[in-house]
């Protein structure tokens, strides 16, 4: 190295400690983060069918991904993971802003609520769809509900063909609004009052409050939870294998599902490992386009 | 109507709406817990009673005798490996933190980059290498695919080290003229005083570890073995149809979770808002 300095006795115990203390770290990234993901975009240009026989694998190049655009089976379930994202991010963004606005605009009972709406984010999703697929069946109290209020034929939701993946998403909305939720209340809480004052002298009603001032100023905390909203959506397996198993039919079969299906029941880990790089290539590019895109709606 | 009575009648009218949304929110869980102790053929009665005709406690009885399914198993397995995933992960991620803040070594920008990197990296994609690298480490069907994983964690090695930054290097400094090397630093000064966020984080990985179905669902191959989210699936799916006995199992796997939230929700909350805690 040429432009090495002579480092001082103090530099060098700093290294010292430096490396001891995360060395135990990086040798685990390294092993369960790192490693895990280098074969991850490795395998999905392979054609390892079983796991075990990986010695026997050789490289195909592109065919997987060539494979998988003339998939209609892979390509349904990346449709209806389309459909879930675009059910899901909106209803859980519009949602989650709501409820922390009206509790920032200053209730009683505030803790109680608050925990009321991020208990489920907390709770076991196995757990709590082994309730809701009795409180949906077909002798639950819904189905009863319903039949009382007037209703001929009252649906199965999580078991009807056209009714089961919007179901499932509203579940996992239920699910997961409490972390955007807090997340709203937090930067609701951060706005600065005097704004509002000046906004309301002005004579803007409370709808354009929220356009104006409210949106604008926690629009950082928006851009985050978009991000992570988005990709909590494609990753949904458990959701989607806990409430239905990918069924009745194919109709909640989503693309994580249909990758894990691939992977560990028919064995084709190669093309399993491309449909999930390809899913990681769609969260990287929108997450890319967001960040770009930023500055016209993000204000820091 | 006058103003000022308006502007306090209104907050109320608010809670109420906001206490009835919520209580709808959080009924699966009431309804669950109330069917628990009920006799099974109360459970789906219409319309529902939230409060049992007669109490009984044979559903947990049967839960915990029932020949086929080891739900005390599971529960112990499902604690053994979460209690040691908080264990590893708080020494691990606290003393790698520490050096990322407080430790001035040569490439310690670089490397900590690059670990930046790791966080845009969706978990779910990095499962069927893992499985292969557990089998090279003949780690798959044992607890440390579950745990290894979530013990080296990117995200709050991150999150400790934002934590531990703004700890002015006043109070470090001043232990290092005393005579303290960072081993001491470490654990006498900063990790005491980085107590809130590490509770956090352990609050978290308890609620992660313990709910986790994808894991154990992939890694975990025989039945003793098995943690509870894949055990209550397998219960609820296979013969069991009692619906008493399945909410009591679900009652079950929830409780931990339930309680701890009950009494620590302050830092569940505090520690998404400050921090936002990833989902």
């Amino acid at each position: 190295m040429v432009k090495r300095k002579k480092t001082s006795g103090r530099q060098k115990r700093e290294n010292r400690y430096g490396y001891l203390f995360i060395l135990p770290y990086l040798a685990g990234f390294i092993i369960f983060q790192g490693t895990p993901f280098l074969l991850a975009v490795i395998l999905g240009f392979t054609n390892v069918t079983y796991i075990s026989k990986i010695k026997e694998a050789s490289f195909v190049g592109l065919q997987n991904f060539v494979k998988f655009f003339h998939d209609e089976y892979a390509l349904a379930a990346l449709g209806r993971t389309g459909i879930y994202s675009l059910l899901y991010v909106p209803l859980i963004m519009v949602l989650g802003f709501i409820i922390a606005y009206l509790v920032n605009k200053g209730i009683r009972c505030k803790k109680v609520v608050r925990s009321m709406f991020f208990l489920p984010y907390v709770s076991n999703m196995v757990a709590v769809a082994v309730v809701f697929k009795l409180l949906l069946g077909p002798a639950g109290p819904v189905v009863n509900f319903l039949a009382s209020v007037g209703m001929e034929h009252p649906p199965c939701l999580l078991y009807g063909l056209k009714t089961a993946l919007p179901t499932v998403v509203v579940i996992a909305v239920w699910k997961g609004l409490g972390l955007n939720f807090i997340t709203y209340l937090a930067a609701l809480q951060n706005v600065d009052n005097s704004l509002l004052e000046a906004a309301q002298i002005d004579g803007a009603g409370k709808l354009q409050q929220i356009r104006n001032v409210i949106l604008p100023m926690i629009s950082p905390t928006t851009f985050f939870l978009l991000i992570s909203s988005i990709i909590t959506s494609l990753q949904n397996f458990t959701t989607i294998q806990a409430l239905t198993s990918g069924g009745p039919g194919q109709e909640t079969t989503v693309m994580s599902v249909n990758i894990i299906r691939t992977s560990f029941t028919n064995f084709q880990t190669g093309y399993a490992s491309a449909q999930a790089l390809i899913m990681f290539v769609m969260v990287f590019l929108f997450t890319v386009i967001q960040w770009r895109g930023q500055n016209k709606w993000v204000n820091y | 109507m006058d103003k000022r009575l308006k502007n306090r009648i209104r907050p109320w009218i608010l809670t109420i709406i906001l206490l009835v949304t919520g209580i709808v929110c959080i009924y699966p869980f009431l309804f669950m817990l109330s069917s628990s102790f009920k006799i099974s053929g109360e459970v789906l009665q219409y319309p529902i009673k939230l409060i049992p005709d007669k109490i009984i406690f044979t559903n947990f009885t049967d839960l915990f005798g029932d020949p086929y399914y080891d739900f005390g198993r599971w529960y112990m397995n499902t604690a053994v490996m979460t209690v040691t995933t908080i264990l590893l992960k708080v020494f691990i991620v606290t003393m790698t933190a520490y050096a990322f803040a407080k430790i001035k070594f040569q490439g310690r920008d670089v490397i900590f980059l690059v670990l930046l990197s790791a966080l845009m990296i969706p978990g779910d994609i990095m499962l069927i290498p893992r499985y292969i690298i557990f089998r090279q480490l003949h780690m798959i069907d044992t607890m440390w695919s579950l745990v290894l994983p979530s013990a080296f964690d990117v995200y709050f090695v991150f999150m400790i080290r934002q934590a531990l930054i703004s700890i002015p290097d006043s109070l470090s400094e001043a232990a290092e003229i005393d005579g303290c090397n960072h081993f001491q630093i470490y654990y006498k000064i900063i990790l005491p005083l980085a107590k809130p966020v590490i509770v956090t984080m352990v609050l978290f990985t308890f609620v992660w570890s313990w709910n986790d179905y994808m894991s154990p669902y992939l890694f975990i191959t025989s039945i003793q073995k098995q943690m509870l989210s894949v055990g209550i699936k397998l219960f609820t799916e296979g013969q069991v149809t009692d619906p008493a006995l399945q909410m009591s199992a679900a009652t079950v796997v929830l409780l931990p979770v339930l309680v701890l939230f009950f009494f620590s929700q302050r830092y569940f909350v505090e520690g998404v808002a400050n921090t936002g805690v990833k989902g």
